[in-house]
């Protein structure tokens, strides 16, 4: 049986159901202007790009990537993208090069969507991407030369009409690079199928109504910036605010009372940054018209959501999902008792287990990883490239999080952290492996380990343990150096919040780094068994 | 050289621009991968470039440029 594609879902189609004069996008920016974007809008202009794309003579299921800060362009290309059937992703605006690079090595791009400035930036690593074909600036007139476009010299001649196809559920549709401990980013595959269970967790989870207004703070380069940022909600007829300034506690309320906003998502990272701020806020915004605020990326902790109930007078959901999962599997939600620090239960058609060391399904309050029984619609199909990995994934009939939880007598889920070294820094997963390469690059350092630990506002920051080389002392300047270093070919995001120089990293005789025993003296607990540790 | 020059150095070190204007009214969202995560990395390569050292209380609301450019100065006039 066919199925309805995505792109298609979140326009034309809500035109043809009577939201063409709907606002879809209100786009915020930093001065907190704003810009109305009708279904009809997302609707032309996304024709345009999948225009675009025929023109340049992409072939269906090639990969487009859109590496821009959040701008119009970024809904435009990726609905287009997805019209067209190429295979659509979203690179996160603050990647360093290195990031970059990878992404679009492993995922073959052909097509690029970015602006001079990050042109600029990424330049030195194009000419080792062979099947990057051509680069489209969304910030110049003409176009530069044969492989250099210009995004409004292209779409202006490009016809304001395209006929989407309908597809088979399984035709992928969005790829996503996620973290792993190990080896570089991996590039998670979804399809077009996977939009009926994003839009079965718009109606339990967030239980959307035609009026709403609704504003998912996420970054569309991450699973939740396009899952609830821009499919979910528009396959409703659901219309989205998006701000494209940065985080500032007077601009977000003031966003939220002005726009009236109904359903609000976010994370826990960026609400602690509001606790932290709240002198400016408290007392001084009523929003009456806010019905419920959902959090998403990391553990919500209790004192968030005490706090939203007292300063905002309203109630905080928790949600959890992955990039895998392409939408919420567990989560708190209306006509639900919320039990704070518990993110939830399943949803309907999920069923989540926790499972011991020879798979064995656990009872209540017994703690072990994470998994979900496989058939859910917005399931991942593949890591791109690494198929050996994606069956690992899977225990029999279960998708293994990677997650460790419990689950209570009344079968609420509890987080209680990751099974492997992932980090989760402000909802944001960075492998040890990224940060450790660019570090062990650089002349000053023999050797290196890097490791999540608490943290009161990050959830979990990154420390890096570095050996120098012999003779080097460690110093502000050299700190500096391997900051920088770190943001600009990883992300700032994975920039070490803490280095800790010692003489040696332990391993074990494989000469794989024993992060845990290095996280436990840090901590200040007890090593464990380390009999597998070298000399 | 002027404090601001040197700072646009600074700034296209640590968020990988080239060319960069930077002027006294410049803020966050005129630079693109300046963000809470980055400004920690910027503030302590600004301490680093310029020799000086920030109290936490003095960084907690630097407004634009022009009050970063005014620390810079006032912090290098008491160094002597």
């Amino acid at each position: 049986m066919m199925a309805k594609n995505i792109g298609y879902m979140c326009t034309g189609m809500q035109c043809e159901m009577g939201r063409a004069t709907k606002v879809a996008m209100r786009l915020i920016n930093p001065d907190l202007s704003r810009v109305d974007y009708t279904f009809k809008d997302l609707d032309r202009e996304s024709n345009k790009f999948a225009n675009v794309l025929k023109e340049l003579g992409v072939h269906k299921q090639d990969k487009v990537f859109v590496f821009l800060p959040k701008q119009v362009e970024v809904f435009f290309a990726f609905l287009g993208a997805l019209k067209y059937e190429a295979i659509a992703g979203v690179l996160f605006s603050n990647f360093g090069k290195e990031a970059v690079f990878d992404r679009l090595l492993d995922s073959g791009a052909k097509i690029l969507v970015t602006k001079q400035s990050f042109y600029d930036r990424i330049s030195e690593i194009l000419p080792n991407l062979p099947a990057l074909e051509k680069i489209i600036l969304t910030d110049v007139e003409t176009n530069q030369d044969e492989k250099v476009l210009s995004y409004a010299a292209l779409t202006s001649k490009a016809s304001n009409d395209f006929m989407v196809q309908d597809v088979d559920p399984e035709t992928p549709s969005v790829l996503h690079y996620t973290s792993g401990s190990t080896g570089r980013p991996k590039g998670v595959l979804h399809i077009h199928g996977g939009i009926a269970h994003q839009i079965d967790t718009m109606d339990e989870a967030f239980q959307v109504e035609e009026d709403d207004i609704y504003w998912c703070t996420a970054d569309q380069a991450w699973v939740t910036g396009v899952s609830y940022g821009i499919t979910g909600p528009w396959a409703k007829g659901i219309t989205q605010v998006h701000f494209t300034g940065k985080f500032d506690a007077v601009d977000w309320f003031e966003i939220l009372k002005r726009e009236e906003v109904t359903i609000w998502y976010s994370a826990p990272t960026a609400l602690r940054m509001l606790i932290q701020d709240e002198a400016r806020i408290i007392g001084k915004y009523d929003l009456p018209k806010l019905k419920r605020v959902y959090s998403v990326g990391e553990p919500l902790n209790p004192e968030i959501l005490f706090w939203v109930r007292k300063v905002m007078h309203k109630e905080i959901y928790d949600t959890w999902f992955q990039t895998e999962t392409g939408g919420v599997m567990i989560c708190n939600r209306p006509g639900l008792e919320i039990k704070p620090g518990s993110m939830g239960k399943p949803l309907s058609g999920i069923e989540a287990i926790t499972a011991g060391e020879k798979d064995e399904i656990l009872g209540p309050e017994q703690i072990g990883s994470l998994r979900v029984r496989r058939g859910w619609s917005s399931m991942f199909r593949t890591y791109l490239n690494m198929e050996d990995v994606y069956r690992e994934k899977f225990h029999g009939d279960y998708y293994d999080t990677g997650d460790l939880a419990k689950v209570d007598s009344d079968g609420y889920f509890w987080f209680l952290g990751r099974n492997d070294d992932v980090i989760n820094t402000s909802g944001h997963l960075v492998g040890p492996f990224e940060v450790e390469s660019v570090l062990l690059a650089m002349d000053e350092i023999v050797d290196v380990a890097v490791i999540g630990a608490p943290d009161p506002m990050l959830w979990e920051k990154i420390v890096a343990f570095v050996k120098l080389k012999e003779g080097l002392t460690w110093s502000k300047s050299l700190e500096v150096k391997c900051r920088i270093a770190v943001s600009r070919q990883v992300s700032p995001v994975a920039v070490p919040s803490e280095f800790v120089v010692i003489d040696k990293i332990p391993k074990n005789r494989s000469g794989k780094i024993m992060r845990r025993v290095l996280k436990a003296q840090y901590l200040g607990k007890d090593v464990g068994d380390i009999s597998t540790m070298e000399d | 050289m002027a404090v601001i020059d040197d700072l646009t150095t600074v700034f296209e070190e640590v968020f990988d621009q080239k060319n960069l204007t930077v002027t006294n009214e410049t803020t966050s969202n005129d630079i693109d991968g300046w963000d809470s995560m980055s400004h920690v990395t910027m503030l302590m390569a600004v301490e680093d470039h310029f020799g000086i050292e920030f109290k936490p209380y003095e960084i907690a609301n630097l407004v634009n440029v022009g009050a970063l450019v005014s620390l810079i100065e006032k912090k290098l006039a008491e160094k002597g």
